[in-house]
C-alpha cells in the first residue's frame, strides 16, 4: 500500500543551459506539514511549481495519490497552489475570490451550495463578516487568508504554499505561522511551504527539504536538521553556524585555529569545521582555554530581545557570530576593537570532511 | 501662533498662482467659445448678411430639413459601427500585444509599430485608401488577377463602406494603446491561480480578463468616439460626398458664411459628445482603476 501523498521520481527541469532542479527524489506522506528550504535560485519554487503542474519537468515522474501526474495539466491535479503575492482577483469581493474555483470549475454545485462551503471556509480561516468586502479593502494578513480559503475550498489533499509569508510584516508573519499550522490540522491535508527564512522552515515543518542549487541536500525532521545537517551548506544555509574551512586529516582537523583532534565527522564535498552560534564563547586574550581558541576582534553587538548577538572579526574579515541567550545570566560587556580569545567545546563541532568513509 | 494662518494663507495662493493660466486660457478658448457659439446659433441669418436679433429659425430648419437630421443620424450609425470594429480589431490585438507577449520589450516595440502610420500626415493616411479600395485599385486588381472576381468591386470607394474602412484603420491604435496598457498590467499569477483553480479559458477570459481591461476599453472608446463624431476629413475624403456627417455640415455652412446654421450643428455636435463620455464614465470609475 503506498501511502505517500505525493512522490518525486529523478525529477530534472532545466531553462536553457541552467539545472533548476537536478534529480529531485522526494515522498510526502498524508497529514505532514513540510518545508522547503533554500536560497534563492535553489531551485525551490521550481519544485513546487513542476509539483503543481505549471512547469513541466525535462525527466522524472510526479505521482500524486498513487498516480502518475506528470502529463496532467495543473487543474486536473487537485493540488492547491497560494501564490506569494496572493494573486486575488482584484474586481472581486472576498466570497467570490473564494467561490471562484466552484463557481467557474466543475464542481457541478448549485450557486448556494457553493456560497455555503466558501462561508464556511471564509469562517474557517477567521474571516466571517468580511465576506462582502473588496480584497482591495482587507489588511495584508486577511488577504494571505483569502488566498489560502480560495485554495482550501477546493478541497486538495495537497496545497502548496509558495512563500506565502514573504509579504507579511514580522509582527504578522509570526501569527500567520501558528494560523497555518491550525488549519492544516483541522483539515488533516498536507503542506507544502516553500521559505527562504531558516527559522520559518525549522518553526512550521514537520519535515524539512533542504535545496541548493537544484538539487535535494537534506530531508529531515527539524531537529534533526538542525543538530546533524547532512552538509556545510545546509549548516550555512541554517545561518546557525560559524563555519571553517581546513583541512581534515587523520582524524586531525587544521584550520585558523590550529590543529583540533577531531572524534568523529560527516562525510561532505569539502573539509569544514562548524561550531553553533550558542555554542561560542569569548574570554580575554591570555586566559587559558581547554578546547580551541581563535584570536579575533570585537566588532559590535546586537540586542535581540531573547538573546545577544555579538560579532567578531577573525582577521581575514571572516565574520564570527556568538549568541548569548540572556536565560542564562547577564551577557559579558566587550570592548569595541578589542581582541579576545573564542573557545567552544570540541566535542560539540560538527566536523564534515571528504576523508570520511 | 501667527505661523499657521500664513503658511495657510501662502499655500493658497501659490494655488492660486498654479491655477491661474489653466484657469484663463479654458475660460478665454473653451467657455467663451462654447457660449459664442450657443449664442450665435439664436442669430437671424439671411442669404447675404447675420444680425443679432434673436430666433429660433436655425434651430427649425434643422429639425425640419431631413439633410441635417440625416447627417445627425449618419453621424450616430458611423460612430457606432466604428466603435464596433475598432473594438472588434482592436481587442484581440491587445490582447496579443499586452497579455500574450512575456517580453515588455516587445511588447513596447509592438505599440510602436502601432503607431508608425502616425508618422505621415493625416490626410495622405486617408488618401492612400483611394488607390488602394478603387475600381482600378489594388484590391481590385489582386482579386481579379487571382481570378476571385470577374468585375471590380465598386462598393468599395466612395460609399459608407469606405468611411468605416478608414476610419476603422486610422482609430484603431486608440482602442489598441490603452487596452493593451490595462492587460499588461494584469498580474499573470492571477490568471495561473484562475487556472489551478479550474476555471477553463474562457470562463479566465470573461470573469477575469476582460473586466480587468474594461477601464481600458472606456478609455479607448472614448478617444475613438471624440474623434470619430468630430470627423469630417475622412468621410469627405472617402465618400464622395455621398456621406454627410454632422463635421461635414459645419464644414460647408462655414464656407458659405452660415454661421447661424454651423452653430446649431455645432451646439448639437458637442451635447452628442457630451452624452456619449458621459455615459462610458458611468460604465467604469476610471478614478478607482486607474
Amino acid at each position: 500500500m503506498d501511502t505517500a501523498v505525493f512522490r518525486l521520481d529523478g525529477v530534472t527541469k532545466r531553462y536553457g543551459e541552467l539545472v533548476a532542479l537536478d534529480n529531485a527524489t522526494l515522498e510526502a506522506g498524508a497529514n505532514e506539514y513540510i518545508s522547503f528550504l533554500g536560497p534563492s535560485g535553489s531551485g525551490k519554487t521550481t519544485l513546487l511549481r513542476v509539483i503543481a503542474g505549471f512547469e513541466a519537468p525535462e525527466a522524472g515522474r510526479v505521482h500524486f495519490q498513487g498516480r502518475d501526474i506528470t502529463n496532467v495539466p495543473a487543474h486536473e491535479r487537485g493540488i492547491g497552489f497560494v501564490f506569494q503575492n496572493f494573486a486575488l482577483f482584484p474586481h472581486l469581493s472576498v466570497i467570490q475570490n473564494v467561490g471562484f474555483g466552484l463557481t467557474h470549475g466543475k464542481s457541478g454545485l448549485t450557486p448556494a451550495q457553493v456560497e455555503q462551503r466558501a462561508l464556511e471556509m471564509i469562517e474557517l480561516v477567521g474571516l466571517s463578516g468580511m465576506e462582502g468586502r473588496g480584497v482591495d479593502q482587507i489588511s495584508g494578513g486577511q488577504r494571505q487568508r483569502v488566498a489560502l480559503a480560495r485554495t482550501l475550498t477546493m478541497q486538495p489533499k495537497l496545497v502548496l504554499l509558495d512563500e506565502p509569508l514573504g509579504a507579511l510584516d514580522a509582527n504578522l508573519r509570526g501569527r500567520m505561522r501558528n494560523e497555518l499550522r491550525a488549519i492544516r490540522e483541522r483539515l488533516g491535508v498536507t503542506f507544502v511551504h516553500v521559505t527562504g527564512s531558516e527559522t520559518e522552515a525549522l518553526a512550521m515543518g514537520d519535515r524539512v527539504v533542504v535545496l541548493d542549487r537544484g538539487r535535494i541536500i537534506q530531508i529531515g525532521a527539524p531537529g534533526q536538521v538542525y543538530d546533524h545537517p547532512a552538509s556545510p551548506d545546509v549548516a550555512h544555509y541554517l545561518n546557525r553556524f560559524n563555519l571553517f574551512d581546513g583541512k581534515l586529516n587523520a582524524g586531525i582537523f587544521t584550520g585558523a585555529f590550529g590543529a583540533v583532534p577531531v572524534p568523529a565527522a560527516v562525510k561532505g564535498d569539502r573539509d569544514v569545521y562548524a561550531v553553533r552560534y550558542d555554542r561560542m564563547q569569548a574570554v580575554p586574550v591570555g586566559t587559558a582555554t581547554a578546547g580551541p581558541s581563535l584570536r579575533a576582534t570585537f566588532i559590535a553587538s546586537e540586542y535581540l530581545g531573547s538573546a545577544v548577538m555579538n560579532f567578531f572579526d577573525a582577521g581575514d574579515g571572516h565574520v564570527i557570530e556568538m549568541e548569548h541567550h540572556l536565560s542564562l545570566g547577564a551577557p559579558q560587556e566587550f570592548e569595541p576593537r578589542q581582541d579576545y580569545l573564542l573557545t567552544w567545546n570540541p566535542e560539540q563541532a560538527i566536523v564534515f570532511g571528504r576523508e570520511v568513509r | 501662533m501667527s505661523s499657521t494662518p500664513s503658511i495657510q494663507k501662502r499655500q493658497s495662493n501659490t494655488t492660486r498662482w498654479l491655477l491661474a493660466p489653466g484657469i484663463i486660457w479654458m475660460c478665454l478658448f473653451l467657455v467663451l467659445p462654447i457660449l459664442m457659439i450657443v449664442y450665435v446659433s439664436f442669430w437671424t441669418q439671411t442669404t447675404f448678411n447675420i444680425s443679432s436679433d434673436p430666433t429660433l429659425a436655425s434651430w427649425k430648419q434643422f429639425f425640419s430639413s431631413d439633410t441635417y437630421t440625416g447627417a445627425l443620424w449618419t453621424t450616430v450609425r458611423i460612430w457606432l459601427i466604428v466603435l464596433t470594429t475598432t473594438f472588434i480589431v482592436g481587442y484581440p490585438t491587445a490582447l496579443f500585444v499586452g497579455l500574450f507577449i512575456k517580453s515588455k520589450t516587445l511588447s513596447t516595440i509592438l505599440l510602436v509599430v502601432c503607431v508608425i502610420p502616425f508618422w505621415t500626415s493625416f490626410l495622405i493616411r486617408v488618401l492612400a485608401w483611394r488607390p488602394m479600395l478603387g475600381k482600378e485599385g489594388a484590391i481590385n486588381i489582386v482579386l481579379m488577377k487571382v481570378g476571385i472576381i470577374q468585375q471590380p468591386i465598386e462598393v468599395l470607394l466612395f460609399t459608407e463602406l469606405s468611411v468605416i474602412i478608414g476610419m476603422t484603420q486610422i482609430y484603431c491604435v486608440f482602442m489598441v494603446g490603452p487596452i493593451a496598457f490595462m492587460l499588461g498590467r494584469i498580474d499573470r499569477n492571477i490568471i495561473e491561480a484562475a487556472r489551478d483553480l479550474g476555471a477553463s479559458f474562457g470562463r479566465i477570459f470573461w470573469k477575469i480578463i476582460f473586466p480587468l481591461s474594461l477601464p481600458g476599453v472606456i478609455v479607448g472608446a472614448i478617444f475613438v468616439s471624440v474623434m470619430v463624431l468630430g470627423e469630417f476629413a475622412t468621410s469627405g475624403a472617402l465618400s464622395g460626398r455621398k456621406v454627410n456627417l454632422l463635421g461635414n455640415i459645419i464644414v460647408t455652412q462655414v464656407g458659405s458664411l452660415k454661421w447661424a446654421m454651423a452653430s446649431v450643428v455645432g451646439v448639437i455636435l458637442t451635447v452628442v459628445m457630451g452624452i456619449v463620455i458621459a455615459g462610458f464614465l458611468r460604465i467604469v470609475d476610471l478614478k478607482r482603476e486607474l
